[in-house]
């Protein structure tokens, strides 16, 4: 398989494959509540369906507008290419492209928050200022996870450091990225997805003003955003570099399926948090990353 | 032509350009932009050549001989100096022309040419003494830069806060290089590495030069300088005359060898420089103020990469310090970039609108598109996101971090704590960006603004377009400028010279190439299915409020709230709140204000206690002579009782 091929290869695998996960939790959700719930393939019918329709835009907006969400979806995308695949590694794979990942995250956000405060409204200022802020929290965290992996593969490349387990401290690690995708990714306890007041929002309501291809945009970012988390998620933990690679990719899919799964239990059995919990909330998965980094620390080879 | 030839040629266009100033504005910008291109064209030339330059000819100034000498790392702040004179000289002729302020152009360009003229001077002399001359003529120049609006009383205060900490830097620095000479029998300044003796002077060097690079605690004077300087001065001050006190500091941990602690303490300085000046950025209700408390931020990424290149090198010269350096050095000639782009153009807004208060600002993006796309360009430079140039200094820093964590040393757990901040770090100033860029260029206008809001010119766009250009290019092609680091690499520290690894850098371009090839094309892609889907337009969602104001939408203060809010223990905001009260409220207000935490709970008081104790002091002297006849009497005694004292033993 040539060079391109390959990429193009995984390219369609992430992006076809994003929009199923939260079809999966929400499916999860509607058989907890006992409701039949919509299809798993809603957010492809809802994509599919925006991508066509015509766009309203507010007279306030500049094309930033527009551009962000099309900048954020590329930055996504571009990380989502940075994360290797069991033994068959990633499709770019350098020195340092751990650190290329988180702020190829953080261009998204950035893109993202600039589009959303150009509307003028008070309640995407309010998202925009709650997406900001609580991403710092997560960010240190994110660096510490990335820290963690560093100190036991003696690596800074994502391809090298994911492919061992996390050893001693991988249920640390794990638990700590998790409440860092539930955050990132605007689940419960930190955001609730299927809110209905514009006040209480944190990610829905910066996507307010949005509508037409761009929300496709947005919407399909937030999918590929939640598939990246969980399958760093597996990586970080599981020793998915060690295996075959067929065997590789069916744990890394089980696996990916256990986190939406846990992600929609979650949604169903936690209520929110209170805004003023949230950073408290965000600093315990911080301090469970700062602690994994202790114990690869002591545990690790010099 | 060698380098001397360009440096003499430089240094006759700013002299040339002093005595145009004052008749010939077009003498004079045609000259400095000379002096300025010549000086560029000799750091070009030592860097790409190799040799160091030296002159040594027989004058005598003060009765030390003159000696010039452009190796690496002056030559590279040289590079940084001539792009940030050449782009500010052409700024300011249209932005502080002679019809808008006849009184003060004239000699402002004349003292722009003498800080120019004297910053160059400081970077190319190995002369201890004229050093110390250079540094202070070109801290005067600034004061009458900064205070060119001297008629406003907050230019004339801010002006004299800078020129009383530059001269407390000043004594430490005549401290540092009197005990230099003494111990060295000479002015001469060249590497001393193995006089250990010198070891404890260079705490000397970290308070004087850290006073004008803004560490903080010691960054007291910056905000009130760079809020009130005109804008083109603010864009030399942060961009340039901050890294001459990074440049003293890179300069003598180069040449002398350093204490123990020294490593430590600078990267520790750097941490906290970074998170907290990012911090009180963020609680800035003034354009320039905030920008300027990034300064303190971008000077902490620098501290916190020279520091750990200093303890690698106690550490046996470790790999991971020359990662470390070059991000530190990178992110110099960065920040003197993208933070020259962002003062220019917050100076456009200024000279568009008339006020630096971000709250009565808005929508500006509309008459002027070419300074807000350039300001958000330096945005997400400054912010250290990919593809641009503040990323790949961070990322080398980063680098540099990782694999010290990765060594398992002692200083791993010193890295551990830096990079988990330096991520902190990007995330606030992401943050803090998206505040100023959302707030100032994006929604509505908040105040009904006057009707002359325009564009800027070509003469002020110009620039800002040159320095636009730089921070792409580094971010594209770092590869190219990795030479140009090597040298200065290894005229801080010969050991250096080699085996720097660049590898990264040349995938790293790639991929961000790549980044902003997919970026355009996605974005015109979206661009041209939204127009051919149609688009139709309404008014933003208000809830269905009936009745909505532009003044309804998020204030910077608020915006920065939450995060301001966890830092309450050190910016101490003040918050002046009328709320409303009764069945039927009448009036309500609310005022925040951050105050200058280090400079009003902690200069201030000491400043007082030290008037205080000299009026106590003063009390002796009060003009009745037959007091001072009893001091004298009292003289005497002492000194009898101490002769019989002495003549006793």
């Amino acid at each position: 398989m040539t060079a391109a091929g390959d990429i193009l290869l995984r390219l369609a695998a992430w992006l076809l494959l994003a929009p199923l996960l939260p079809g999966v939790i929400n499916k999860v959700k509607a058989w907890v509540a006992g409701r039949r719930g919509p299809p798993v393939l809603q957010l492809y019918y809802d994509l599919a369906k925006l991508w066509r329709k015509g766009v309203v835009l507010s007279t306030a907006v500049s094309p930033a507008h527009v551009l962000g969400p099309a900048v954020a979806w590329v930055a996504l995308t571009g990380a989502a290419l940075l994360l290797p695949v069991g033994q068959a590694g990633a499709a770019f794979s350098f020195r340092g492209d751990a650190l290329v990942f988180v702020y190829l995250l953080a261009f998204a956000r950035f893109s993202i928050a600039l589009a959303a405060l150009d509307t003028g409204s008070a309640f995407e200022g309010m998202g925009v200022a709650r997406e900001v802020s609580y991403a710092v929290l997560a960010e240190a965290a994110i660096i510490a996870a990335l820290l963690t992996l560093c100190v036991q593969s003696g690596s800074v490349s994502l391809a090298t450091m994911l492919a061992p387990s996390a050893g001693a401290g991988a249920a640390l690690l794990a638990a700590g990225l998790f409440g860092v995708l539930l955050a990132e990714n605007c689940r419960v306890p930190f955001d609730d997805p299927n809110t209905h007041l514009e006040l209480t929002m944190v990610h829905e309501v910066m996507v307010l003003d949005h509508s037409g291809p761009p929300l496709a945009a947005i919407l399909h970012g937030a999918s590929l955003k939640l598939l990246i988390f969980a399958v760093l998620l597996a990586e970080a933990v599981l020793p998915l570099g060690k295996l075959a690679l067929l065997p590789a990719i069916g744990a890394l899919v089980a696996s990916v399926l256990a986190v939406a799964v846990v992600t929609g239990l979650v949604e169903s059995l936690l209520a929110r948090l209170a805004f003023r919990r949230v950073p408290l909330l965000l600093t315990t998965s911080f301090l469970l990353c700062l602690f994994a980094l202790l114990v690869a620390w002591k545990g690790g080879v010099p | 032509m060698t380098p001397g030839w360009w440096l003499l040629i430089a240094g006759a266009g700013l002299v040339a350009g002093i005595l145009g100033a004052f008749n010939s504005p077009r003498l004079w910008l045609a000259a400095t932009l000379t002096g300025a291109g010549a000086a560029f064209a000799a750091a070009v030339e030592m860097l790409a050549g190799g040799m160091t330059w030296d002159w040594r000819p027989a004058f005598v100034i003060g009765g030390e001989a003159l000696h010039l000498q452009l190796d690496g790392l002056s030559a590279f702040f040289l590079i940084l100096l001539a792009v940030l004179g050449g782009a500010g000289t052409l700024y300011s002729s249209g932005y502080w022309s002679d019809k808008a302020h006849p009184d003060s152009a004239p000699p402002g360009r004349a003292w722009w040419n003498g800080l120019l003229l004297n910053m160059g001077f400081v970077l190319v002399c190995a002369n201890g003494l004229h050093f110390l001359i250079a540094w202070e003529i070109f801290t005067v120049c600034a004061y009458f830069l900064i205070t060119r609006e001297r008629q406003r009383p907050a230019a004339r205060a801010a002006g004299w806060l800078y020129l009383a900490s530059s001269h407390v830097a000043m004594m430490f620095l005549f401290a540092f290089f009197a005990l230099l000479a003494a111990r060295t029998g000479s002015w001469e300044l060249g590497p001393l590495r193995d006089h250990a003796g010198l070891a404890p002077l260079f705490w000397l060097a970290l308070i004087g030069f850290g006073l004008k690079a803004g560490i903080f605690p010691l960054h007291i004077w910056l905000p009130s300088a760079h809020a009130n300087a005109p804008s083109h001065v603010s864009a030399m001050l942060s961009g340039m005359a901050l890294k001459m006190g990074i440049y003293g500091l890179m300069r003598f941990t180069g040449w002398l060898p350093t204490p123990h602690l020294a490593g430590w303490v600078v990267a520790a300085l750097g941490v906290v420089s970074a998170v907290l000046g990012v911090a009180f950025a963020l609680g800035q209700h003034d354009l320039k103020r905030l920008l300027a408390y990034h300064s303190v931020e971008n000077i902490g990424i620098i501290l916190i990469g020279l520091g750990f290149a200093m303890i690698a090198v106690a550490h046996g010269h470790a790999a991971w310090g020359q990662l470390a350096l070059a991000g530190a050095l990178l992110h110099v000639w960065n920040h003197g970039l993208f933070k020259a782009l962002l003062f220019l153009g917050a100076g456009s807004v200024l000279h568009a609108t008339g006020t630096r208060e971000m709250s009565r600002l808005g929508g500006l993006w509309r008459a002027m598109p070419w300074t807000a796309s350039l300001f958000a360009l330096g945005a997400t430079a400054i912010a250290g996101l990919p593809p641009l140039n503040g990323f790949v200094s961070e990322w080398l820093v980063y680098l540099g971090l990782f694999d010290a964590v990765s060594a398992h040393g002692s200083a791993g757990i010193a890295a551990i704590l830096a990079a988990v901040s330096l991520g902190v770090t990007g995330a606030l100033a992401l943050a803090c960006f998206v505040k100023v860029c959302g707030v100032v260029f994006l929604g509505l206008p908040r105040r009904e603004l006057a009707e002359h809001v325009h564009e800027c010119g070509w003469r002020m766009r110009l620039p800002m377009l040159a320095l636009g250009a730089a921070c792409v290019a580094i971010g594209l092609a770092p590869i190219l400028f990795w030479p140009a680091l090597a040298m200065a690499a290894a005229a801080w520290d010969p050991a250096l010279a080699v085996a720097l690894p660049s590898a990264p850098l040349v995938t790293l371009g790639a991929f961000h190439l790549a980044l902003a090839a997919v970026v355009i094309l996605a974005a015109a892609f979206l661009w041209r299915r939204v127009r051919h889907n149609g688009v139709g337009r309404a008014g933003t969602w208000d809830c269905g409020y009936a009745a909505p104001t532009p003044r309804m939408q998020y204030t910077a203060g608020s915006f920065a709230g939450i995060i301001t809010g966890w830092f309450a223990w050190i910016l101490r905001p003040q918050r002046h709140a009328h709320l409303p009260g009764d069945i039927f409220p009448a009036h309500a207000d609310f005022a925040e204000h951050t105050p200058e935490t280090v400079l009003e709970d902690v200069v201030e008081p000491a400043g007082s206690l030290v008037l205080r104790f000299s009026a106590a002091v003063r009390r002796l002297q009060h003009g009745r002579v037959q007091s001072y006849i009893f001091y004298l009497l009292l003289g005497l005694a002492a000194l009898a009782l101490i002769a019989v004292m002495g003549g006793a033993k």
